[in-house]
């Protein structure tokens, strides 16, 4: 077992170290690590209570007490902006991590095994690549009354599967026909085996493309959704706050400090999480020079 | 030739399976959900103080939308009607059929979204094509540099800042509806101007949004053309730069880009959703939300499946006719 971690980790560093020389990469990476570490500590030293309907005086324009002022119905907005961008972050990391697994997970073993089994998961992929996943979200979100940031992250997930199996696939099947494979399949080594040991190492860089991808998918189509007053009922993120907002009319109010503190953050995000793209992108694929 | 026919039975069983798959799923999700819609509207007829006889109509209503049916015939006389092109009554707006709502709001998002998408197709694709051709001077890459910037900020953000400069600070344009109350639509100056003047922000929301889209796959593309080997050939041979951009470089890139044209413009059937919701506009993307929230079941088939059916439509003839177009892709077998 500590054999495999070994030699996993071994693979899996080089594309660290490229990464982390990547000046684009570093500079999204640290620059969206810095608002996350930065809502955390503040998350731990502001009293929650504050984000509660009431818990001080409504519409406050910015001062000393409350930096970001306060909203209509009396809550710290510097409150609010620390739990929204955790909770955000926490839509994004889970809809991520399970798209991108399950969706490596089809491709492998789709392009892997191939035959019938590849036959019927490839339709699947493509029928759900086909399908417009934003419309089918708004239904199933509006009827099913999503209430808690773990469902939306779910949901989300859901369709966020098939563009990993897809990309996945599509290397497995030109990768599994290098001698290395053959060689290991000679050697006596399985199917699982094969694909952990000799293939996975090799799409390690994909997949964590697809998973930033992923989650900046899953964080945008949950602020759409949330604008819609779609979004989870009982936790704020940053597009509830938007929601919250726009349905009470802050900008005709003039309550700047109430709806441009989460786009700010918002843009912000998708700003860090693009570069760190661009510069997965540089390292994959060398020649593609996208600045 | 047998590969060809491979091919294209292949993209059509997926065409159909497609459909057939997404219309099951849009029988399905509503009716997950507890309380049926005619439940929900006796609901509100109650709190509104009606009591007498409204158990009964609400009865009458369900045997005639065919609702008190099991839910196997209900399904199998969906897909039939499907065929048929049949997408029967609106439940919440009664008497009128879903084709005549869809019908209403079809104009709206076609005028706003063919447009603009047609504007910020061209501007994009003459922008970037002009910025890829020139990639080393510092203008081009400035450009890309802040379009990257702008494409990075979502579409509804970018509504919501353009409502606060526009509608709020300048007050020069409206921040919601398709038209002024008090104006009756019809084919009136009066009417027309109205109407440009209301969908100018959601019209720019979608221009700024899209535009960046073109202008950087556009001149990613040129540059990229312009390292080949046939361009640098061209130039070797001495013809003329405008010549070698148009008929080598711009050529070789529309292709891709027009195949992106055809895909934006199926999307119009599903409506701008979260625009047209944010700017409170009455077309497609309006019309769904609303026939979700309130649990329709007959308007939520009805509209979401005719944007899933334009878009695989539109998916199907660009797999089809790509091939013909572009010599150098072949149909592919399996």
């Amino acid at each position: 077992m500590s054999f495999i971690t070994i030699k996993k980790l071994k693979f899996i560093e080089p594309s660290i170290k490229k990464a982390f020389k990547n000046r684009i990469f570093l500079t999204g990476f640290s620059l969206y690590m810095i608002l996350v570490i930065a809502c955390i500590i503040g998350s731990m030293i502001t009293p929650r209570s504050l984000t509660i309907v009431g818990a001080v005086e409504p519409m406050l324009p910015p001062s000393n007490k409350h930096p970001l002022g306060t909203d209509i119905l009396g809550r710290d907005i510097l409150a609010q902006l620390y739990i929204s961008t955790i909770n955000s972050s926490k839509i994004g990391l889970i809809a991520a991590l399970i798209g991108t697994f399950v969706g490596s997970f089809i491709g492998f073993v789709s392009g892997y095994y191939g035959k019938s089994l590849d036959f019927s998961l490839r339709i699947l992929i493509d029928v759900f690549l086909s399908v417009p996943s934003l419309l089918f979200l708004v239904l199933i979100s509006a009827l099913v009354r999503v209430v808690t940031i773990e469902m939306m992250a779910l949901l989300i997930a859901a369709f966020s599967w098939p563009w990993p199996a897809r990309q996945v696939r599509a290397q497995v099947l030109s990768l599994k026909e290098r001698e290395f494979v053959y060689l290991a399949k000679l050697s006596g080594e399985g199917g699982p085996e094969i694909i952990i040991r000799e293939l996975m190492p090799h799409l390690i860089p994909w997949m964590i493309a697809n998973f930033v991808n992923a989650y900046l998918v899953a964080i945008l189509t949950e602020a759409g959704l949330s604008i819609l007053g779609l979004g989870p009922q009982m936790d704020i993120t940053l597009g509830i706050m938007l929601w919250w907002a726009l349905s009470h009319a802050a900008i005709f109010r003039g309550l700047w400090w109430w709806w441009t503190p989460p786009i700010i953050l918002l843009i912000y995000s998708f700003f860090t999480l693009y570069l760190i793209q661009i510069g997965l992108t540089e390292i994959i694929n060398p020649r593609a020079k996208v600045m | 030739m047998g590969s060809t026919l491979r091919y294209i039975v292949g993209r059509l069983a997926l065409y159909v399976l497609t459909i057939y798959v997404s219309a099951t799923l849009i029988f399905i999700i509503p009716r997950l959900v507890p309380g049926d819609p005619l439940t929900i509207y006796y609901d509100q007829l109650r709190e509104a103080g009606a009591i007498r006889g409204t158990a009964e109509m609400i009865d009458e209503y369900r045997k005639m939308f065919g609702l008190d049916k099991d839910i196997l015939t209900q399904y199998f006389s969906f897909l039939y009607q499907l065929i048929r092109g049949e997408l029967g009554y609106s439940i919440t707006q009664f008497p009128t059929k879903v084709s005549d709502l869809i019908m209403r709001a079809l104009p709206w998002s076609i005028g706003l979204l063919s447009v603009t998408t047609i504007i910020s197709w061209l501007l994009g694709t003459l922008i970037g094509a002009i910025a890829g051709w020139f990639r080393e001077s510092k203008a081009s890459q400035i450009l890309a540099t802040s379009a990257l910037f702008l494409s990075t900020i979502p579409y509804y953000i970018l509504a919501i800042i353009l409502i606060f400069v526009f509608a709020y600070t300048l007050r020069l344009f409206p921040a919601s509806g398709g038209h002024s109350p008090g104006i009756t639509p019809g084919l009136s100056f009066t009417f027309i101007q109205n109407v440009l003047w209301h969908s100018f922000l959601p019209a720019l929301s979608i221009l700024l949004s899209s535009l960046t889209w073109w202008l950087l796959s556009m001149r990613a593309m040129i540059s990229t053309i312009k390292g080949e080997d046939f361009v640098i050939m061209a130039e070797a041979k001495g013809l003329q730069r405008s010549k070698i951009m148009w008929s080598y470089a711009i050529r070789n890139a529309i292709l891709p880009q027009a195949t992106g044209l055809a895909l934006s413009m199926s999307r119009i059937f599903a409506g701008a959703l979260i625009t047209e919701v944010i700017f409170g506009y009455p077309g497609l993307g309006t019309l769904i939300v609303t026939a979700i929230r309130s649990v329709d079941y007959f308007l939520i088939q009805g509209t979401v499946l005719l944007s899933i059916v334009a878009v695989a439509t539109a998916n199907l003839f660009i797999e089809l006719l790509y091939p013909l177009i572009d010599p150098r892709i072949r149909y592919r077998g399996s």
